[in-house]
């Protein structure tokens, strides 16, 4: 639940990037650092080991504010994906408005897709989320590697879930931004209810998408 | 608790550091005239009233968190300390935001061991719950099985003591009947003796003498008392098996007596002497054995049961020997027979409960079940030697004190 702060007239809204370890989750927030543009653009935060894996998180603080003048900060997470840092990981995946679970094409990685993403359910479950109702898009990442599954492959595996699945090569930036986008769309209609981004604040959902990705919104 | 992705204010951010050395270096930097506060308006650093001059936001993430606000015109330096200034609320975010979310993991993590502690004990009260309940339930069976057990002996007892009836009658019959037959005899010599009465009144001394010799009194008179004799033995076997039985009455007293066992084995013998089979002998070797404190009644039921077995392996011709003895510091009793033996696939079964090689009905197969315990209860044991064709011998040894 996006934190709406009428005195302060700021709605917080949280976006984790969930999946298994250096699947490219951190890769991802880089990346959008570097593409995107909105009005208000904070500097990444990143807490990483000295091997480059993430220990706590990385952040991305966005923003912008909405025609009525409300300031939209937008806070993009990711979580370790290592096994043992579960209780980090429950901790930051807490209050999220939307996930986009970073899956490895990789052939040899599909185990652990399938467990992170069995873990990302049940976490989600433990700190209060309702996981069939979180906006959540599944990214395939890693597309530029050789040994990969086929697109076909991974449809057969996912095409009936009910989350929209992108696919991405984080690394040269392929698909990083229509994921966001497309979680910002998902997101977006939670917002609608809870604060009428829309009816109050004259923010529809293609301008909200616009307005956080700084004009390279394409739909 | 705090999360750790929570607003940060200006105030949070700037704590944590000697407050004395960043208001010195503030002022080095912004000069006397500054005032550092928060956009709610709340002084932090510097001068209560608002100095005129340059105002700069301080800004964390895309907003801003308070200002700068100087009267020093160098404007590079005032944007030069402002830099500064985010760059140390940067910095303390971070640490302030790892170490937060290390704090909500951990009590996270503390939280959830605490759940699966409580679930460990709830389950481990379950299963104690469960372990009464068995308990409670075995025990309740064990009781069930004692009862029926019990019920079964109690069959055992009477099944051997209907068959010792059956004995015993035959015994005290025989006796009887020609007690019966001599007294009839004795009524027929009376009659003889009323002829004399009448020439002995009248003194008709030849009348008696004719009489006399009439009714063959000499031998009536010799007969007569052979008759009485013979039935006063009778009538003492009778006292005797009566006093034999008596050994029976307290098969279920449990009261301990000091005994001589051949006594015992002497009684049982002659009760079961009238159920053996016609062509069946009783040898007894008992040799002099000292006195026992043990249940007598139980161990007459031992006895007998054993006899019976015996009398039971005999078809036709053959010979029962008992015998007792003191050996290795024990009372040793044996019964031996000559009959047919016992299968040596079957004899190391005979002991157990409900085993019998006879037909359904014809016994409870506890006999053997009951002498053991029985044995067991004085410290002894049973043991069993057969040969098919050619006879058993059970013996049973009884520790001295």
């Amino acid at each position: 639940m996006a934190e709406y702060d009428e005195e302060q007239n700021r709605l917080t809204v949280k976006l984790v990037y969930y999946g298994p370890a250096q699947s490219g989750k951190t890769t991802n927030l880089m990346r959008l650092h570097d593409l995107l543009a909105p009005a208000l653009k904070g500097e990444i935060m990143t807490l990483e080991t000295q091997n480059d894996r993430t220990l706590f998180f990385d952040l991305l603080p966005l923003g912008f504010r909405a025609p009525s003048g409300l300031l939209v900060k937008l806070k993009l997470f990711t979580v370790p994906g290592q096994v043992a840092h579960d209780g980090t990981r429950k901790a930051v995946l807490s209050r999220t408005d939307g996930v986009v679970f970073v899956a490895d094409s990789q052939k040899t990685q599909t185990i652990n897709n399938g467990e992170s993403f069995q873990n990302l359910a049940e976490n989600a479950q433990r700190v209060g989320l309702d996981f069939d109702r979180l906006p959540l898009v599944v990214q395939f990442n890693k597309r530029d590697l050789p040994d990969i599954l086929s697109e076909e492959e991974i449809r057969a595996r996912w095409g009936t879930a009910p989350w929209p699945l992108r696919f991405s090569a984080a690394l040269t930036g392929v698909g990083v931004l229509e994921t966001f986008q497309e979680l910002l769309r998902q997101v977006y209609r939670g917002l609608e209810r809870q604060c009428g981004l829309g009816l109050q604040h004259g923010l529809g959902e293609a301008a909200f998408v616009d307005a956080a990705s700084g004009g390279t919104e394409t739909s | 608790m705090k999360h750790f992705d929570r607003e940060l204010s200006l105030r949070e951010l700037l704590s944590g550091i000697s407050r004395d050395k960043l208001h010195k270096a503030l002022t080095m930097l912004a000069g006397e005239e500054f005032r550092l506060s928060e956009t709610s308006g709340a002084l932090l650093f510097g001068n209560a009233q608002a100095p005129t001059g340059t105002r700069l936001p301080l800004q964390l993430d895309v907003e801003p968190l308070g200002y700068l606000e100087s009267s020093e015109s160098d404007e590079n330096r005032l944007h030069a300390t402002v830099a500064l200034l985010e760059l140390l609320m940067h910095a303390t975010a971070r640490y302030r935001m790892a170490s937060d979310l290390h704090t909500e993991a951990v009590s996270a993590d503390y939280e959830e061991l605490q759940r699966r502690h409580a679930d460990l004990q709830a389950s481990e009260a379950r299963y104690k719950a469960l372990a009464n309940e068995l308990e409670e339930r075995v025990q309740t069976q064990v009781k069930t099985i004692e009862d029926a057990q019990r019920q079964l002996y109690q069959a055992e007892k009477l099944a051997s003591i209907g068959q010792l009836a059956a004995g015993v009658a035959h015994e005290i019959n025989n006796p009887i009947g020609f007690i019966r037959s001599n007294l009839n005899t004795a009524r027929d010599y009376v009659e003889k003796f009323k002829l004399l009465a009448e020439p002995a009144r009248n003194g008709d001394a030849a009348g008696l003498s004719a009489a006399w010799r009439a009714a063959d009194l000499d031998f009536v008179l010799e007969d007569f008392s052979g008759l009485l004799d013979e039935s006063l033995s009778g009538a003492d076997r009778v006292a005797r098996i009566v006093a034999d039985l008596k050994g029976f009455s307290n098969v279920d007293s449990a009261e301990e007596a000091m005994v001589d066992l051949n006594d015992n084995l002497r009684a049982v013998t002659n009760i079961v002497a009238g159920k053996l089979g016609e062509q069946v002998e009783m040898a007894l070797d008992l040799q002099p054995l000292p006195r026992l404190l043990c249940l007598p009644g139980h161990l007459n039921q031992v006895f007998l049961n054993l006899l019976l077995n015996a009398n039971q392996a005999i078809s036709g011709a053959g010979k029962i020997t008992v015998r007792s003895d003191v050996a290795d510091h024990a009372i040793r009793i044996q019964v031996g027979d000559d009959g047919c033996g016992i299968p040596a696939e079957v004899l190391p079964r005979i002991f157990e409960p409900f085993f019998t090689t006879r037909d359904v009905g014809s016994g409870t197969g506890l006999g053997l079940t009951v002498c053991r315990d029985i044995v067991s209860a004085h410290g002894g044991r049973i043991e069993v030697d057969s040969e098919v064709g050619k006879g058993t011998v059970f013996s049973i040894h009884l520790p001295l004190p």
